[in-house]
């Protein structure tokens, strides 16, 4: 029975993987199909000294960095919160979760309502609040990255969340007990049993956003569309392959971020030391 | 288990349906499908129908798709380059043509299939491509000036008409009256490149082949001073900074709510200005944008187009449909029903399409002045080196000069390749 599944998996995944890495040396414009060739590494030359893939690269990291960030520490913090809850917590953990559960396009749609200078929310409770005199245009120079990262930590703490939550919860009740025998405080019972123990979650939870993060297009696309310095690989590949049907130098570009995604991941999983060291 | 294989058989079956075409059904009647975006009125439904009662051997079947442009874009490149023959005839926007004749996908319309002088000069100019046309005008769009007739009126003012009055009037109706002078589409998408566009046009700059070619220094000169103007329509606070995040419809609340003297729109504005949930209902008109003193206005030129598809298996039943619904009297049933601008002439002089949309004159006036945007098979990378360096100049980014050296090199290679 293991033939079937073996058929399936190399259709579903390794066959479009590899296709792409075949396409990547090629010349090849859907609209320019008589003009279609062998390419060797031109595509990678061209992507060597590409600005545009350079700036958005580093723009990328910048929003992976600072959401994911915010996320973890927001999510520890409601997971905390939550693991003290006694009852009623399946109510609160739902409400929670509702911003994850939201499609993103959803979301962001939301969002571009909620921050729309003249007509939405922010602004308008600012105003009346005193805090500012005149609407601030979110989505302008200077703040867009800003409120495209505000967007994302809100949609996505609710996931780093659960994942933590479920890591307090499969910590056992006698390692606290055990450590406040021997004196412990509330920091110390938190630095030297929850959080060593908690490690491997953390680990997952960044593995997973760092991974989501670097890949995000679907916010970015509703609220700016990638203008004010905001375009990050994803949108970038989105414009080569769709929009200028150019699946030769678009190929190389999602190889080269698979590449770069598959290191990182790499590079996390060796700092997170995730191995089956046994417990000190 | 059974279950799954007969829901596996009958997928299968299906897509070798889809793959091989089964455009003919058994009964020998001829299956064409057109694919265009929704139509809410109903009216290309009617249409269809009315075709088929009276065509006994074959059968129209609309194929709706998403509404928004670059998707639909994006869904007919995929179909056209897999050689998808299940669709017949297209609606394409007047910035495609050139792409999809250049790749091949769209068949040249036949010698005598339509009069060309019965139609608008702008649309007919967006179906050719090197001469040839492949498209057939269906509705078109261009770029119109609303103002608020009611404070233009109060301070005593006609419509300006050049860019210097234009600015004196923001200054000095609309700052007292405490709402914002002139709303744009800044936003950094297609729209920003119509306006653009415009503004570059009307102050007798252009970045045509034959310009960027002979006169670059001049371009530059053109599209810079361009850039710097729309600038300073910003910092003069003629325009609020937030115009840099507009598109169509944030830029049409805000005139509709009554917030702005003067919005730079399409012709769909007017329907909503003057329905009874508007604030400005009755108080608004409509201009041709206003231009530089020595020269005149210009508009860019929106809509979309027919074509017949290369892969389809029936050209000729195709074709016929074609003629149909870029006739006279599909036309004229959609500017009614449905409020899209027709394509042909005589429709702007139908008294029963008047005394529907009475505003259709005025719109006449505005499509004596309308351009095209650059026809080239590289369209969507040409508009993104336009958009990109355009919205970087006026949110900051770069300066203007340098944006207007990158867009004039660029696109000089573009058009030249």
């Amino acid at each position: 029975m293991l033939a079937p599944s073996l058929v399936f998996v190399a259709l579903l995944g390794a066959f479009p993987v590899l296709s792409q890495f075949v396409l990547s040396f090629t010349h090849y414009n859907m609209k320019f199909a008589d003009e279609r060739g062998f390419a060797g590494l031109d595509n990678f030359a061209r992507l060597a000294t590409d600005a545009t893939f350079l700036q958005d690269f580093w723009q990328t990291v910048y929003f992976t960095v600072i959401s994911v960030g915010f996320e973890l520490a927001f999510g520890l913090a409601a997971a905390l919160a939550l693991n003290r809850i006694g009852r009623g917590r399946a109510t609160v953990s739902t409400s929670v979760v509702l911003p994850w559960a939201l499609p993103t396009v959803v979301a962001a749609t939301m969002w571009s309502l909620i921050l729309n200078d003249r007509m939405g929310l922010l602004n308008s409770v600012l105003v009346r609040l005193g805090a500012i005199d005149t609407p601030v245009v979110w989505l302008g120079p200077g703040l867009a990255m800003g409120s495209i990262i505000l967007a994302d930590v809100w949609k996505t703490t609710p996931f780093v969340a659960i994942i933590l939550l479920g890591g307090l919860k499969s910590i056992p009740d006698q390692y606290y007990e055990a450590a406040a025998l021997d004196g412990a405080g509330r920091w110390h019972l938190f630095r030297f049993v929850t959080m060593p123990l908690l490690r491997p979650f953390i680990a997952i939870a960044l593995l997973f956003r760092t991974m989501d993060a670097f890949r995000i297009f679907d916010i970015i696309w509703v609220l700016t569309g990638g203008a004010t310095k905001t375009e990050t690989l994803s949108i970038y590949i989105y414009r080569v392959l769709f929009r200028y049907s150019d699946l030769g130098y678009g190929s190389a570009m999602t190889v080269a971020l698979f590449l770069i995604v598959f290191l990182m991941s790499l590079g996390l999983l060796k700092i997170m030391k995730v191995t089956r060291e046994p417990l000190q | 288990m059974k279950k799954l294989i007969a829901t596996v058989t009958a997928v299968a079956v299906l897509s070798i349906c889809v793959l091989a075409g089964c455009s003919t059904g058994g009964d020998g009647v001829i299956r064409i499908v057109f694919a265009a975006g929704q139509d809410p009125s109903g009216a290309t439904a009617a249409l269809i129908e009315e075709y088929n009662a009276s065509h006994p051997g074959v059968e129209i079947t609309f194929q709706v798709m998403p509404a928004n442009t670059d998707t639909q874009h994006d869904a007919y490149v995929t179909y056209l380059s897999a050689r998808e023959p299940s669709i017949d005839l297209y609606s394409l926007d007047v910035i495609w043509t050139a792409e999809f004749s250049r790749a091949g996908w769209i068949r040249p319309i036949p010698d005598g299939l339509f009069d060309e002088s019965e139609f608008l000069s702008g649309p007919l100019e967006s179906v050719k491509y090197e001469g040839t046309a492949y498209a057939v005008p269906w509705f078109t769009d261009a770029g119109v000036l609303y103002y608020r007739s009611d404070l233009l009126k109060d301070a005593g003012l006609d419509v300006p008409e050049t860019w210097s009055e234009f600015t004196q009037v923001c200054r000095s109706v609309a700052e007292p009256a405490g709402i914002t002078g002139f709303i744009w589409q800044g936003a950094k998408y297609e729209g920003l490149v119509c306006n653009f566009l415009e503004s570059l046009w009307s102050r007798g700059g252009d970045i045509s082949a034959e310009t960027l070619r002979d006169s670059p220094e001049r371009a530059v000169r053109d599209v810079e001073s361009t850039i710097d103007f729309m600038l300073q329509l910003i910092e003069t606070g003629i325009s609020p900074a937030s115009v840099l995040t507009y598109k169509e419809e944030e830029s049409r609340r805000l005139f509709t709510e009554g917030q702005a003297l003067f919005l730079r729109n399409w012709p769909y504005v007017w329907s909503i200005a003057e329905d009874e949930k508007s604030s400005v209902a009755g108080a608004v008109g409509i201009a041709p944008l206003p231009h530089a003193e020595d020269t005149r206005s210009y508009s860019t030129i929106g809509g979309w187009n027919i074509a017949v598809s290369t892969y389809s298996r029936h050209p000729k039943e195709a074709f016929e449909f074609l003629v149909f619904i870029t006739g006279e009297h599909s036309l004229r049933l959609r500017a009614i029903e449905g409020g899209y601008l027709p394509t042909r002439k005589s429709t702007y002089e139908d008294p029963d399409i008047l005394a529907v949309n009475p505003h259709y004159g005025g719109f006449f006036d505005v499509f004596q002045n309308t351009r095209n945007r650059p026809r080239t098979p590289h369209y969507p990378i040409a508009s993104d080196v336009i958009q990109e360096n355009v919205h970087r100049a006026l949110t900051g980014e770069f300066d203007s000069h340098a944006a207007a050296e990158n867009i004039v090199t660029e696109m000089a290679a573009l058009l030249s390749r």
